[in-house]
Formats: C-alpha cells, structure tokens, sequence
C-alpha cells in the first residue's frame, strides 16, 4: 500500500513541524513548502495527494496559491484544505469559491481536521491504518 | 477681504413675513443669496437639488405642520443646518426642533439683521462642528474594530502553536508522558482553550458592535437544539459535580431563528450557570410557550448558584461587566459572553432578562419568535374558503457522499433551496423554510396543493433542477419523495381557520417526525472544546 502524500503550506516553521509529526503519526507521508511560490513548484514536482495550506503567505497568498491549481489541469484534482489564522466570514466564502475543498480557522482541532483530510483524500487507495 | 457668498433657502408661506426676511437677509454684512419655497414639497425638492450653506424655516406650512415640517427636513437634509422661524404663539415647538437637532429659532416679529446675521453664521459653524465630531467619532469606531480584528488574527497563530505542540505531547506522538507531567499539560491545554475562547470572543463582540453579524432564519426545534446543548456540557457539568437537567415542553412549535446562533446563546448560558454553581447544585433548561405573548418561545437557564445582586443585574449584560466577587480564575473572561448573547437574541426578535435573587439562585430567560405555519400556509391551501381537495407533502434530501461534507456544502444546500423554489407554484405551493438537523443532511419540505399525480410531475422537475447543481455532483446525492396530506374533515363544523391550524399542525409532525435526530452523539463531539485528540 502506497502512503498518502500531504503537502503542507506554511510560513510559520513551528506550525509545519506540528502538522508534520500529526500526520506522520497518522501515517500520512509529508512534504514542505514556506511561502506560495514554493508552495506551486512543490505541487507541480511531488503531486501530493492533498494540500494544506494558509491563506496569509508571503510571495503569493493562499488564494494565488488556489487560483494557480484551478488552472492547471493536473493539479485541479488535488484537494486543498484551507487552514488559516483567518476570520471564515471574511475570507471562507472566497476560499470555497477558488476552489478549496474545506476550511478551517486555526486552532483547528486535530480531530476534525483529520476527519476532513480522510474525507477528502481521493479514494484510489485505501484510508490509512489508524495507529492504536 | 471678500467673504464667500452664503446659500440661503427660505421656507415660509406668508409672502409678508417671507419679503421682510429677505430684506433683513440683504441688509446684512455678509453677501448672501435667497432662494424662497412657500410650501414644505418644493423646499424639500430644491434642498434635494442644491443643498443651501442654511435652511430657515417656518414650521407651519399649507402642506406640513408643526413637529412633522422639522422630521421631514431632518430626513430629507440632516447635514444642513437650519434655523427655526417662529411666531410668538409657537416658540415651543421651535423649542422642540432645537432637541430634535435644529441649531437656533427666531422669533419673526423681533428679527433684526445682525440677530439674523449672527444666527446664521453660529447655525453653520456648529452645523461644521457636529458633522467632524460624528465623523472622528466613526473613525475611531472603525479603527477600533480594525484593531481588534487584527488584534484576534495575530494572537491566533501562537495560540495554534501552543495548542498543536501540547495535544502532540498529550497525545503521546512524542514519548510516553508521567501522569504528573500529563497533568501540567492538560492545565496548560485547558488555559490554551480559554484563551482562544476570548480572542473568539473579541471578535464576535467587535462583529456585534459594527452590527456585521449574520443571521440564517430557519425553522427551528428548540427541544432538539437544547437536547443538543445540554449534552455538550454534560461533561463539564458532571467534572463539577453539578447536575444538568433538561425540561422542556416536547410539543413546544418550531421557531424562527438561527440555529447555530441560539445554540450559542444556550451554550453561553448553560456553561454560565454550571461556572456560578457550586457542586451538587443544578443547573436546568426549560422551555416552553411564552406566557405573555404566546407567538414567541421562552427559553430558561436556571441555576442554584450564587445569585446575582440587584445592582448587578442592570450591568450584566454590559460589554466587560464582570462579577467583581468572583474569585475562582476559571469565572474569569473578557466579560463579553452576556453580551454577545444578548446581542444574537435581540437580532433574532427576542429578548433577555435575568431574575435572581442573591444565594437562592439565578434565571436566564429569553425568548425567539414562534414560526407559524398556518399564517404562510393560509393563501397556499385555502382556495374560495375552502380547503384545497388535495394536498402533497413533497420531500427533498441532501445527502452528502463524505463526513464531514466536501466543498462549501452549506452553500450547495442553500443553492439548492433555490432551485427548489423555482420548481413551485407561488400561489399554489409553499417551501417551507429549511429545519434544523443535528448532522449535515439537509432536508427541504414542499406543501404542494396538487394530488399524487401531480407531485409525481413536480418530482421530475425538481430532479432534473438539481441534476444542473453542478457542485452537487461528486460530494452528495438527492433524494426526492413525497407523501399525501391527511386533510382534516370539513363536515366536522370546524372553521376554516381551525382546519387551516389542523393542516399546520400534521405538516409539522410530518417534517418532526421525517428530521427527528438519528443520533444526537454523532454531532455533540463537534463544537466542544476538544481535547487533544488520540486518532481513534
């Protein structure tokens, strides 16, 4: 069984770490981007299977992040879980709008947050084992 | 040096009165232009057009008297200062323009030129001064509700900081825990969670203030909701040692509210009462019809805790009112909870009021507006004072494909809402706003006044409106169904009002019954304030 690939935009270091050992340990494999350049070269060179990302970025926000998937044909497929510092009735709307797949509004909680990442992940292969 | 000309408009009937003014106008040092209305519809029309530097008035006119000439003016030109021409008879209600907002009056047999001069000029300088008070004044009000958003959105990224590496930690993603070192780090956690809860808080108070808070009306359940509500802070009260009761009136009609919001409000107010009661104490909610005004809910919150003294009482629901006897560190907030609550209330239609006495307890109380059925239904189902023949109960669900939903699926409901009532007949057919339900199904419900037959054809035609709902396709399904509408007896000697009522009441046990909660649990975990969470 192949892992599922996540790939997880932000610019706060510490908060990418903590999102990386979550999924980790939920067994999902990770991959990095800081800023919403990198967050589109990234996309383009692993193919993750979901995105994570925040709205509030330098080089490119979020939603320039979300536009840039939309029009490529091969990456509009990927899922993109919004998470951001964000107030949702501001900026939710226009999220969903750009194509996100959900929204979240940090702190989000980790159980509704992995919930969404299963729901959403495409089901090509099965879920991943839940660790004890 | 030349002074700017002034822009005068005279309003006033008596061609006499009306020709000594202006020539006091002319007389005067400043150069000044008079433009002249003697009736209220063409001053109004000519304020419209070219807004004058000053407005004198005389407040009995052939088309308006008294208070009301002044209100028009107000409501047609509230940035022109005016001044009030009186006559010796009528210099109260002048008076009176000068507490609605009028700058000054005269009296028109003792107008001399300088008087007028002078009125003039403070009329418009005070006029100037009032308007760049109101001006900073919102300005500020702005930049203080800038502020606090910015505010609540910086403070959230180390929040979410602390609170991502404390559930790792307790989660136990990163070595085993002591229960000691378990211990701190729920305390840590817990404070983590209060202070998200402020920063929440700020900026829904910030929201209520600049009046930016929305509201989704919807047919509402109150048992359900406080069913709901209760069994979220079932563990909390039980962590206390306090019992949490439910008591509410099972028949009690569906309201007209937003769910989410009064959820809030009963959270708000339920977690308030466990917080002021101490163990082996009750905190308990009732509900039933208002006993004043039987077309709204009343909704209580009584508690055995320590009461509320009466001075407080005045100040509770008061932006930063805190209990200045409170001395337990888990009481302690922003003081914006009652607040807020009491400001989602009043957005509803309802109100709020509290009655305690001090040591024996306290009662939060609010109401909603009842939903009535019968009224919207009347000119659906009554045809030449009759009931219809038939009547069709058409049913729609939504049913998204993933838990939780994929893509905006609140919006995709309220889409789809839309397109059902383009598949109804407006003088025929109602679609009843949307209920509440405890879970992410939506169901929409149609009384159609057509038989089995027909609602076969409507059923088609809604299928084929939300095959075009393309956001629908992948994330839910659509279910289209539909049952006849037992219709009451009419030989029965009973008023078509009464017969009417008796139809409401069946749809609504039919659209009860259809969106009773499966299972209240599913949902209850969602809102809490979770802990860390073990992937389960």
């Amino acid at each position: 069984m192949s892992t599922q690939k996540i790939l997880i935009v932000d610019d706060d270091a510490n908060l990418r770490q903590a999102l990386r050992l979550r999924l980790r340990a939920n067994h999902y494999d990770t991959v990095h981007a800081v800023d919403g350049y990198s967050a589109i070269a990234q996309a383009y060179k692993e193919r993750p299977d979901l995105i994570i990302l925040d709205l509030g970025l330098p080089a490119g926000d979020g939603f320039v992040v979300l536009d840039r998937l939309q029009r490529d044909d091969k990456l509009s497929d990927i899922p993109v879980v919004v998470l951001t510092a964000r107030d949702p009735q501001s900026s939710e709307e226009r999220a969903f709008a750009a194509g996100a797949t959900a929204f979240f509004q940090k702190p989000a909680d980790n159980g509704e947050l992995l919930d969404m990442i299963r729901a959403a992940l495409p089901r090509t292969s099965p879920p991943p084992a839940m660790p004890s | 040096m030349s002074e700017p000309t002034t822009h005068v408009l005279l309003i006033e009937d008596n061609p006499g009165d009306a020709d000594l003014i202006r020539l006091r106008l002319v007389e005067g040092k400043s150069p000044v232009d008079v433009s002249c209305a003697h009736r209220l519809a063409d001053g109004l029309a000519s304020l419209a057009q070219k807004p004058p530097s000053v407005l004198l008035l005389d407040l009995n006119l052939p088309d308006s008297q008294g208070a009301d000439t002044y209100r028009r003016v107000l409501e047609k030109a509230p940035n022109v200062p005016v001044v009030i021409l009186s006559g010796q008879d009528d210099e109260e209600l002048a008076i009176n323009a000068l507490h609605q907002g009028a700058q000054d009056y005269l009296v028109k047999d003792a107008i001399t030129s300088g008087g007028l001069d002078r009125a003039m000029r403070y009329a418009v300088e005070r006029q100037a001064l009032l308007r760049s008070l109101e001006m900073s004044r919102k300005q500020q009000l702005e930049f203080k509700n800038k502020f606090l958003s910015h505010v609540s959105h910086e403070l959230r990224t180390p929040l979410t900081c602390i609170h991502q590496f404390v559930t790792i930690l307790l989660d136990g993603l990163a070595g085993e825990l002591t229960p000691e070192q378990r211990e701190h780090l729920t305390t840590v956690l817990k404070s983590a969670n209060q202070l998200g809860a402020m920063v929440r808080d700020l900026l829904e108070a910030t929201r209520a203030e600049s009046g930016k808070i929305r509201i989704e009306r919807r047919c509402v359940s109150i048992p359900d909701l406080a069913r709901l509500a209760v069994t979220m802070l079932q563990a909390a009260a039980r962590e206390k040692r306090v019992g949490l009761e439910l008591g509410v009136d099972a028949a009690l009609p569906f309201v007209h509210g937003d769910p989410d919001r009064i959820l809030e409000v009963l959270i708000n107010l339920i977690d308030n009462g466990i917080k002021f009661t101490p163990p082996e104490g009750a905190v308990t909610v009732q509900a039933s019809r208002a006993l004043m005004d039987p077309d709204f809910a009343c909704i209580s919150v009584v508690d055995t805790g320590c009461g509320i003294p009466p001075e407080a009482r005045a100040l509770i629901f008061e932006r930063l009112y805190q209990d200045p006897n409170a001395i337990d560190d888990n009481r302690k907030g922003l003081g914006l909870g009652l607040f807020i609550t009491k400001e989602l209330v009043e957005l509803q239609g309802g109100r709020i009021w509290v009655a305690s006495e001090p040591g024996q307890g306290s009662t939060f109380s609010f109401t909603l507006p009842l939903y009535s059925l019968a009224k919207l239904l009347t000119p659906v189902i009554v045809h030449e004072q009759r009931l219809r023949e038939s009547l069709v109960l058409v049913r729609v669900d939504l049913l998204p494909r993933t838990r939780p939903p994929r893509g905006n699926w609140k919006d995709i409901c309220s889409r789809a809402l839309e397109l059902l009532q383009r598949c109804v007949y407006l003088d025929k057919d109602l679609v009843l706003p949307p209920m509440t339900s405890s879970g992410p199904e939506q169901t929409f419900f149609t009384v159609a006044s057509t038989d089995m037959r027909g609602a076969e054809i409507m059923m088609t035609r809604i299928r084929e409106q939300m095959s075009q709902l393309t956001e629908l396709k992948g994330n839910g399904d659509c279910m289209v169904s539909a049952t006849a509408v037992p219709l009451p007896d009419s030989q029965g000697g009973r008023s078509l009002e009464e017969q009417v009522q008796g139809v409401a009441d069946c749809v609504t046990e039919m659209a009860r019954i259809a969106t009773r909660p499966r299972r209240v649990s599913d949902s209850a975990g969602k809102s809490m304030e979770n802990a860390g969470h073990a992937p389960a």
